[in-house]
Formats: C-alpha cells, sequence, structure tokens
C-alpha cells in the first residue's frame, strides 16, 4: 500500500456506477422501502415490546452509530482546540462521514417513533420539559444536524465565493458543534440512569454522560481512522501514516481514561467483585473494556503507531468495544435477570443495515462529486 | 343371603338397568371408591354383583322425608328392584307396607336377623333438649331409639344435613337441641352425607361400597365422604369461568342472569359449600340444580353456612384455592426469530470476513517517516 | 512526529496551547466545577394535597376479576381475548387494551398465594413525566399522571423508565397510544368513582384522597399486627411515594412490587443531567470558552492559510 503525505482533498475518479454502491443501494431502497411499509403497518413487525420498547433503530442506529459519526467532534476537536494543524485535511472527511450518520441515524429515528407528526414540539421551547435528557438529545441532535454540522459542511459543497459571505460566523459555528454534541452524547447517556435498577449494576451509573461523552470521541477516533483506512483502500489512494498515528494516539488516550474511570466508578460503587462474578454480565463488561484496553496500550508505543495493519485492527476493535459498550445499558444489560428478551426482527434488522447502507451509499457518491478524500497532490 | 347379581337374576330385572345403575354409580363417585375404580359399568356391574345384598335400617328422627324422597327419584333400576334387589331394605316407615305394631316387629326382626351386619340410615336430626321429649316414635325416645338400633348396626350412615349436622331443625335458635347422629353415637363408624337432599347415588355408592369391600368410604374431618365432598362447589362450577372474568348476574333477571353468569353476587355459597352437585345433578334431570336452574347455592350441605347464614348475603371467601387460570406476576415478552437471528449471524460475519481480507491488505511493518515534507509523488 | 506549520510564537506549550489559552480553559474550567456544585434543586415532589389514590388489600381481594371488566368497559378498550381464542378477555398483563389486571402469585409449594391487582401507581414523582420530553405525560388534577396524545411522539422513553413497567404502546396501531390507567378521570367529574373499585364487590379496592387512604391502611395495620407484611403500606415512601398504595399479606417483591428505596426515579436521573443544565449556566460558559479558542484558531487559519494560496495558488479547503 502507497503511503505519503497528504495535503490536500480530492475527488475520487472511480466510476460513478460501482459493485459496492450498487450494492449498498440496494440494501438502502430495502430499507426505504420497508420503511414505507411501516408508516402504514405500525411498529408490530419489529422484535420490540413493551418490555423492550426501544430497539436497535434507537439504541443502534441513533446511540451507536453517532458514536462513529463523531469523528467531526473528535477531529475537530484534536484539529483546532488542541491545534493539530496537520489534521485539517481530513477534517472534511469527518464531516461528511459525521453528517450522512448522524442525518442516516436520524431518519431512522423518524420512522422508529410512534406518532412523529408531534415532532414539530421540538422547536417550541414552551412545550419543552427540561427535566428530561431525551428532550436535550432531541433539540440538540435536531440543532446540531440542522445548523452547524451542516454549515461545517457547506465549504465542501458551495463555491467558495458562496461560502465567504458566512464565513465570518465560522468559529462561533464551530465552537457550537464541540459543544452540542458534547451536549447530546452525554445525555445519550442519562438517557439510562432514570431506568434506576432495570440496568445491571455494572452499567448502571451516575457516571453515564461522562462515560458515553468519552466513547463518543474515541469511537469518534476510531471510526475516522476506519473510513480513511478503507477510503484509501477502495480508492486507491496513498495513506498518511503520521496523521493516523495521531489519531491513533488521540483514540488511544481516550480509550485510557474511559477503562481507568470505569474501573474506579465499580470500585466506589462496591461492584468490582460481581465484574469478575456475575457470568455473561461479568464477561460482557471486561470484553467491553479489553477491547478498548488492549488495542491503547499497544498504541502507546509510537512504532507500532506506524504499522498500518495495527491501526486498521485496533481502531477496529476500539470501535466494537466502544459500540457495545453504549448498546449494552439499553438492551444487552437491560431487565437483567428477567424472562423477556429481544431480538430485532428481520425487517427490522434490515431497515437497520439498510439506513447504515444508505449512509455509505451517499458517501461513496459524496467523495465522487465533491473534494473531501484527502491526497497529496504536487504543489 | 344370595349375592346381588343371583337375586337380580332371580327376580329377572332388566340388566340394562343395572348397567345404567352402574354407569349412574360412576358418575356419583368418578374417584375414591373401590366399587366404581373401573373403567367401564360392566366391570362396575360385576364388582358390585358379586356382593352380598346388604340389609339396611332406615330411621327416621326429626326429618321432611326429603332424603327419602331424594331415593325415590331415581328410575334405574325402578324403587321395588333397588330396595328388595340391590339392597335390602328392611325398616323404612315410609315406605314400608306393615304399619302400627307390624312395623315394630319388623324392626326387630330386622335387627335380629342381621345382627351387627345390617347399615343403619339415620334421616333427620335427632331433638336432646330437656331430655329429648320432642321426638318419640312408637312411645319411645328419638335418642333411645337411635342408641338401640345404633347398637346393633355395623355402620351408620347419616344421610341429609339434617342427621349430618343438625339442618333446618337445628337453625338458630335450635328450640329443640337438634344434633347430628355422629353428636350421640361414638361408638360406632359414623358416615354423614349432607345435603338437603343429597344426591341419592351417593347413599348407594357409599352402602355399596360397604357392602362389597367391607369398609366405608375414606371420610375427612366432618365424616364426609371425600370422593363427594372433598371440594367446593366453587372449584368445580360450571359457571367458575365467568366469575373468574368477572361476569356477575347482579339482579334475577337481568341480563347478565338470563346468560348465565356467576351468581356469586346474589349470595351464592359456592366457594365456603363442600358439595358435589355442580356434577350429580338431581332428579335424574341435567342442570337440575340451584345454579343450574339459576338460583345462587345457599350451602344446604355446610354445617356453618346452611341454614345460618342469609340466603343473599355474600360468601366469606377467605384464602380460596386459586384457579390456575390466572397471569402470573411476569410474563415472558419477546422472541428471536430465526430468520432474524440467522441475517444477524451472516450480517456479522460478513463483517468480519471483510475486516480479515481488508487488513491483510495494510502493511505489517512500520512505515518510515519521510525525511522532509516537501515530498513529490509517492513513496512506497 | 514532525509538525507542519509555520513556527511556533514563543509562549507555546508543545501541544500547541499559549499560556494565555490555558488560563483560560482553566478559569472555564473551575467556572464549571463551582456551577456544579451549587445545590442541586431536582427536589423530591411532594404530593399534592388533593392527591387522590386507591388503596388495595390482598388480603382481601378474591380475584374475581370485575375490575379488569369494569375498567375495560369504563375506558372503551376492546378486551384482550387473545389467548381465549376470541371468546372471553384473558389478558396475561397490562398490554394497549388492558389497564388494569389481576395476577396472581403463588409461592412452588402452593402453600403461600396472593392476588395482585396492576394498574399505574400514579406516583408522586413520577420518573414517566421527568422523562417525556414534550410533556406528554404529566401530573395533573389530583395528581393523576395524565397522557396528552397532542404532544405524544411515541418515543416510549415512558416505558424505559417506569419502575413498575405500567405504560404501555399501541405497537400494531398506525395511530398508537401510550394506554395506563389514569384513575378514570373522565368519571370523577361526574361524581362517578374510577371503575374498578366500583365495581369490587368485597372493597378490596377502595379509592380516595391519599391521606385518607394511608390513614386507613395505617388504621388496618393497628387494629391487625402481624397480619399485614412488615406492618407497612407500599407507596408511602418507596420510590418517592405513590397515590396507589398496597397492604399485602406476602412480601412485596413477589408481587411485583420493586423494593429498591424511597428515591424516585426522577430524581435518580435528574442529579447529574439536572446539575449540569440548571439555567444552562454550565453550556454558556463552555461555549464561552470554545467560542474564544475557537477565534484565535480560525484568525491563525485564516493567516497560514492565505500564506499557502499565495504559495502554492491552492484554495483553502475547510
Amino acid at each position: 500500500m502507497k503511503t505519503a503525505h497528504w495535503n490536500y482533498a480530492v475527488r475520487t475518479d472511480r466510476p460513478l456506477i460501482t459493485a459496492p454502491l450498487l450494492f449498498f443501494s440496494a440494501l438502502a431502497l430495502i430499507a426505504l422501502a420497508l420503511s414505507a411499509w411501516r408508516l402504514f403497518g405500525g411498529l408490530a413487525f419489529t422484535g420490540m415490546n413493551d418490555d423492550y420498547a426501544i430497539g436497535v433503530w434507537k439504541t443502534f442506529n441513533v446511540m451507536t452509530l453517532t458514536a462513529l459519526g463523531s469523528s467531526a467532534l473528535a477531529a475537530g476537536l484534536t484539529t483546532w482546540v488542541f491545534n493539530q494543524r496537520q489534521l485539517h485535511v481530513v477534517m472534511r472527511t469527518a464531516l461528511t462521514s459525521s453528517i450522512l450518520f448522524y442525518g442516516t441515524g436520524m431518519f431512522a429515528l423518524g420512522f422508529d417513533v410512534g406518532r412523529p407528526w408531534n415532532f414539530y414540539h421540538v422547536i417550541l421551547p414552551w412545550n419543552w420539559n427540561l427535566h428530561s435528557a431525551l428532550l436535550e438529545v432531541s433539540v440538540c441532535m435536531t440543532a446540531y444536524v440542522a445548523l452547524f454540522l451542516l454549515y461545517e459542511n457547506l465549504p465542501t459543497v458551495l463555491p467558495a465565493r458562496w461560502f465567504a459571505r458566512i464565513k465570518p460566523l465560522y468559529p462561533y459555528m464551530v465552537a457550537a458543534a464541540f459543544l452540542l454534541p458534547a451536549m447530546h452524547q452525554s445525555s445519550l447517556g442519562s438517557l439510562m440512569v432514570i431506568a434506576g435498577t432495570k440496568v445491571h449494576p455494572l452499567w448502571q451509573t451516575q457516571m453515564l454522560p461522562a462515560f458515553y461523552l468519552i466513547q463518543a470521541i474515541v469511537c469518534g477516533f476510531a471510526s475516522l481512522i476506519l473510513i480513511l483506512m478503507i477510503s484509501c483502500l477502495a480508492f486507491h489512494r496513498p495513506l498518511d501514516i503520521p496523521i493516523m498515528a495521531t489519531l491513533a494516539r488521540f483514540m488511544a488516550w481516550g480509550s485510557l481514561v474511559f477503562v481507568v474511570l470505569r474501573y474506579a466508578d465499580i470500585v466506589i460503587r462496591g461492584e468490582l467483585s460481581t465484574a469478575f462474578t456475575d457470568g455473561w454480565y461479568a464477561v460482557l463488561f471486561q470484553g467491553e473494556n479489553l477491547f478498548v484496553l488492549i488495542p491503547a496500550l499497544v498504541l502507546l508505543g509510537a512504532r507500532r503507531r506506524s504499522i498500518p495493519r495495527v491501526l486498521f485492527v485496533a481502531a477496529a476493535a476500539t470501535a466494537i468495544g466502544g459500540l457495545v459498550y453504549r448498546f449494552s445499558p439499553t438492551t444487552l444489560a437491560f431487565r437483567y435477570g428477567r424472562a423477556s428478551i429481544y431480538f430485532p426482527s428481520i425487517g427490522e434488522l434490515l431497515m437497520c443495515v439498510g439506513y447504515i447502507s444508505l449512509a455509505i451509499a451517499l458517501f461513496i457518491l459524496a467523495v465522487r462529486r465533491f473534494a473531501i478524500l484527502p491526497d497529496r497532490i504536487s504543489d | 343371603m344370595s349375592t346381588i347379581a343371583h337375586r337380580l337374576e332371580l327376580t329377572g330385572a332388566s340388566r340394562r338397568e343395572f348397567l345404567t345403575f352402574c354407569a349412574k354409580l360412576m358418575v356419583a363417585a368418578p374417584f375414591g371408591l373401590a366399587i366404581t375404580d373401573f373403567l367401564s359399568p360392566e366391570l362396575v356391574a360385576q364388582a358390585v354383583g358379586a356382593a352380598k345384598r346388604p340389609s339396611v335400617i332406615w330411621l327416621h328422627m326429626q326429618d321432611c322425608t326429603g332424603c327419602t324422597e331424594t331415593l325415590l327419584r331415581t328410575s334405574q333400576p325402578d324403587l321395588a328392584t333397588l330396595i328388595f334387589d340391590i339392597i335390602s331394605l328392611d325398616y323404612h316407615e315410609t315406605v314400608m307396607a306393615a304399619s302400627g305394631h307390624d312395623a315394630e316387629l319388623a324392626l326387630q326382626d330386622a335387627m335380629a336377623q342381621n345382627d351387627g351386619k345390617y347399615i343403619l340410615v339415620v334421616e333427620g336430626s335427632i331433638p336432646t333438649k330437656d331430655a329429648g321429649v320432642y321426638l318419640k316414635i312408637a312411645g319411645r325416645k328419638g335418642t333411645e331409639l337411635l342408641e338401640e338400633v345404633a347398637s346393633h348396626a355395623a355402620a351408620v350412615v347419616a344421610i341429609g344435613s339434617c342427621s349430618s349436622w343438625g339442618g333446618i331443625p337445628s337453625a338458630g335458635p335450635n328450640p329443640t337441641g337438634a344434633v347430628g347422629v355422629d353428636a350421640l353415637i361414638k361408638d360406632k363408624p359414623v358416615i354423614n352425607l349432607p345435603g338437603c337432599p343429597p344426591n341419592p347415588y351417593i347413599l348407594l355408592a357409599t352402602i355399596l361400597e360397604y357392602a362389597t369391600t367391607g369398609k366405608l368410604p375414606a371420610v375427612d374431618a366432618f365424616k364426609r365422604p371425600k370422593f363427594a365432598f372433598d371440594r367446593v362447589i366453587h372449584d368445580h362450577c360450571p359457571r367458575r369461568p365467568h366469575f373468574d372474568a368477572g361476569r356477575f348476574a347482579k339482579e334475577f333477571g337481568d341480563d347478565g342472569h338470563r346468560q348465565g353468569w356467576c351468581l356469586y353476587r346474589l349470595g351464592c355459597k359456592g366457594p365456603v359449600t363442600h358439595a358435589s352437585c355442580s356434577t350429580r345433578h338431581f332428579n335424574e334431570v341435567v342442570d337440575a340444580w340451584p345454579i343450574g336452574i339459576g338460583h345462587p347455592c345457599f350451602g344446604c350441605a355446610e354445617k356453618s353456612v346452611g341454614y345460618s347464614l342469609p340466603l343473599f348475603s355474600l360468601a366469606p371467601i377467605n384464602n380460596a384455592t386459586p384457579s390456575a387460570m390466572y397471569p402470573p406476576i411476569e410474563t415472558s415478552r419477546g422472541i428471536v426469530e430465526g430468520a432474524a437471528a440467522g441475517t444477524a449471524g451472516l450480517i456479522g460475519g460478513m463483517l468480519l470476513g471483510a475486516g480479515y481480507v481488508a487488513a491483510r491488505k495494510f502493511d505489517s511493518k512500520p512505515v518510515e517517516e519521510p525525511t522532509s515534507h516537501d515530498d513529490h509523488g509517492a513513496s512506497s | 512526529m514532525t509538525r507542519h506549520g509555520p513556527q511556533r510564537g514563543s509562549g507555546e506549550t508543545a501541544e500547541g496551547f499559549s499560556r494565555r489559552d490555558l488560563f483560560r480553559i482553566g478559569a472555564s474550567a473551575s467556572a464549571a466545577t463551582l456551577a456544579a456544585t451549587l445545590p442541586a434543586s431536582a427536589e423530591e415532589r411532594g404530593a399534592p394535597a388533593d392527591a387522590l389514590g386507591l388503596l388495595y388489600d390482598t388480603t382481601v381481594c378474591i380475584g374475581c376479576k370485575a375490575c379488569v371488566a369494569a375498567c375495560t368497559t369504563a375506558n372503551n378498550l376492546e378486551p384482550d381475548t387473545e389467548l381465549s381464542g376470541g371468546i372471553w378477555q384473558m389478558p396475561t398483563d397490562l398490554n394497549s387494551q388492558t389497564k388494569n389486571i389481576i395476577q396472581l402469585y403463588r409461592s412452588p409449594d402452593g402453600a403461600e398465594s396472593s392476588f395482585m391487582k396492576r394498574q399505574c401507581m400514579q406516583c408522586v414523582d413520577p420518573a414517566c413525566a421527568s422523562a417525556c420530553p414534550f410533556n406528554a405525560l404529566s401530573k395533573g388534577a389530583y395528581g393523576i399522571v395524565e397522557w396528552e396524545p397532542t404532544r405524544c411522539i411515541g418515543c416510549r422513553f415512558c416505558e424505559i423508565s417506569c419502575p413498575f413497567d405500567v405504560p404501555r404502546f399501541e405497537w400494531a396501531k398506525f395511530n398508537p397510544r401510550i394506554v395506563k390507567c389514569e384513575l378514570c378521570r373522565h368519571r370523577l367529574p361526574q361524581g362517578l368513582q374510577p371503575a374498578c373499585t366500583e365495581v369490587c364487590p368485597v372493597s378490596a379496592v377502595i379509592f380516595g384522597k391519599r391521606a385518607d387512604l394511608l390513614r386507613e391502611a395505617h388504621r388496618r395495620i393497628d387494629a391487625n399486627p402481624g397480619k399485614y407484611y412488615q406492618n407497612r403500606v407500599y407507596g408511602e415512601q418507596d420510590l418517592g411515594g405513590t397515590q396507589v398504595v398496597y397492604l399485602s399479606h406476602v412480601p412485596f417483591a413477589k408481587l411485583g412490587l420493586p423494593e429498591v428505596g424511597t428515591e424516585s426515579r426522577a430524581h435518580y436521573g435528574e442529579k447529574v443531567h439536572g446539575v449540569i443544565y440548571k439555567g444552562m449556566v454550565v453550556p454558556a460558559i463552555v461555549y464561552a470558552g470554545l467560542a474564544f479558542i475557537m477565534r484565535r484558531r480560525f484568525n491563525a487559519h485564516e493567516e497560514h492559510a492565505r500564506d499557502e494560496q499565495s504559495k502554492t495558488g491552492r484554495e483553502d479547503q475547510l
């Protein structure tokens, strides 16, 4: 695989209609067809029931995938606040993937809620319940995608002279684009706090918002690394190992903070023995931590950070660990020890996969049409 | 004395009628009795037929003769066959032909001939107040008569609520001090068949069980045979599903009453009355029993209920054994669709496979850093 | 690791922060921490003075289920006849057609059994009302927790947050509702009782003011010491208090009532969330800090971008 220093984002020059695009588009179309059916048929075809009232669309497409879609937050903070200027060249990839993950996630959410016609209350502040974490998520996510993340993606699609008019707003919009995802990603964690003892003690903690936020940032790094590496593979671009290594270093530190805090939380709450004795729950808990800890330890070494395969596998493992962590309190560790179960039905699963495919298909089209993916071009 | 089967043959009684009778015994005692512990009436007929015809002496005390009437309401076999061929009813003041001194002689004869072997059936309660003067038969007090006849009997069957625990005469304030048989007879096996009146086949099953096996049926703490009195009406009432579903008749003749709903709110004492009326109806007519015709049970067979609790007051149900048809505290929801599980597995597998293939495309050696940041073109 | 970009000015740390930046970040963080330690005001909400509720006594209930039938009729619900093949009402749990149900607890050896009437507990500090984003569920007149169809988006977060697993959703409907007992509030203005208490033949469940019901419950406990489990009324303080209270002869946990202390879920859930977002002070402070930093970075970036453009002719890519 070729390597080079990236210095500019460039459109891909592969043919527009390729097998992968067709594949993902087909899956997306299936999801859209099923969505139309859901509109008229209600939600009974899903595997959701009154004991597991939220299913994969909320817990996966929104909660979990917006963690993958937090690369705009993660890379943005690193690039701007921590002044890693060399990462500017990957910002467009981060922004595009973020808005696509968020957008399709919220699109899925529109079909998951039972009474979407009442969602207009989100723009009527006098109807807001300020005590509700879900309100915070709804308002914040909507504002983020519709205003700030959208604005951040405008330079990609608008000609420079058009964008120049709203360019002075940039620092203030980006500051909000850091604040808002921090707010709603942590509020996604707050959602499960009110479920109290319905969530297994290894996961139920007042630190849930903090953990969800840290994991969002860690997964944001992981997803950006994976997207860049897979895109370079697919579109025959050279890899910029130092940039990947920087991202990986930040990811590793975030993972370490997460694992340390998580164990500290367990110890303080007196659940340390549970973490080693409670059957499958202990396995899940340790697994989530190990999938995030081991790659982090590996990536602490500078030399290992420059091995592409290590970067890829470590990022993938981190992503898996982070996604499972964000998924557990809502499903795997929810109503633990009781009789009911939840497993998505086939239609539900196809819609879940289809929306993800929609994001991927749109990404493929976007990198073809706009200058998003980084490359090295001669001066 | 010959066996019942022999006797029936001699008198030319209809075998079909005898088989019908045996079938009715099976209905009266579906379990708990040796004589009906068979799968067909033929086998019951065989067992009963092999028994010696038991001698029965029937005494009337403070009674209304209703229990006799219930015995008369059997048609298969006809009464004659019943009282002559199946049992030998040697003394019965209502149906016997003799009267006056002849009747007394018949009693003495029957007692002498079957000394220690006859079954004494007592109908009616025995007054004990004021030294028992309130009942005199042929100049003798009921208490004395009972004591004498019982002393030579093999077993005593108290038929009806009156002889079981006092019945109507014992209703408050019980002016005659009426008691049941087992309050007076302590040295002979007594079996109570309460009911006002009880189903006659319960009596016949009890007597024939004794005649066939030599033993009385298993009884509960109140000396009631378990095969007929072990459950409350509520637990085998055809209207129980209405009770369980909350459908009650609130007034006689209202919609619910017309549809045959539960009569609990009209004062049905089914939940607290041990009896088997709901499955062994009366007068050999289907559904001829109080609840079957739309009137709440008033607990005639149960000592603390019949003639002491008001007819239309609610039965006090205390920790009745609940039926199985209630939802449990926790129900289980959700299933795993096979197709969904398979698809999820497939997707997971594909992702892992793709990841593996992709990982292999990347170098496993560290990439050297470029010496300057002014590279032109790519380094490999 | 080498770094691209212009020479760093003096005073910049290895990570590209100037001392001034660090000071400003530190100031924002301290302010945020200060705001976080302000007393949390997610106070336990007391029951309204006219709070209405139910008292259910398991020692009196005979399991006749008249209340289940009456509730369905009074609330215009279709009886759930699925399990009986369409013949009679036979729900197995609360669901979108059943706001009230009688369940049976039986110990494995059959020695202990009790009926249990389940419906909305009308909590004093309801988790569902705290969780609902647009106040579709809220505590209304008499403290009854009401569902408002024009506000509900069908997110089902109330089902997740309810510690008693009460709200149910009409999964199969195009226009799905959240279904739960609302103490027959449509009957109250007509001077009627809730249907279940009106029809109960033995008064196992009675209706009245919460204060009166608690008084009656304690009277029964005092009159019969040892009869009721722990001589205690469930719901007096459990989970912040509920307006539907229970007396039982068997352990409450066996009846499916969670024994998890006296703190309401709403209070527990609002502790962190309420502190961070109280008055939006913390977000405002953080935003101010971020905006400040971004402005500096952006200006530096613009300068660098102009240099690059003049050198290479390439337009800046934000």
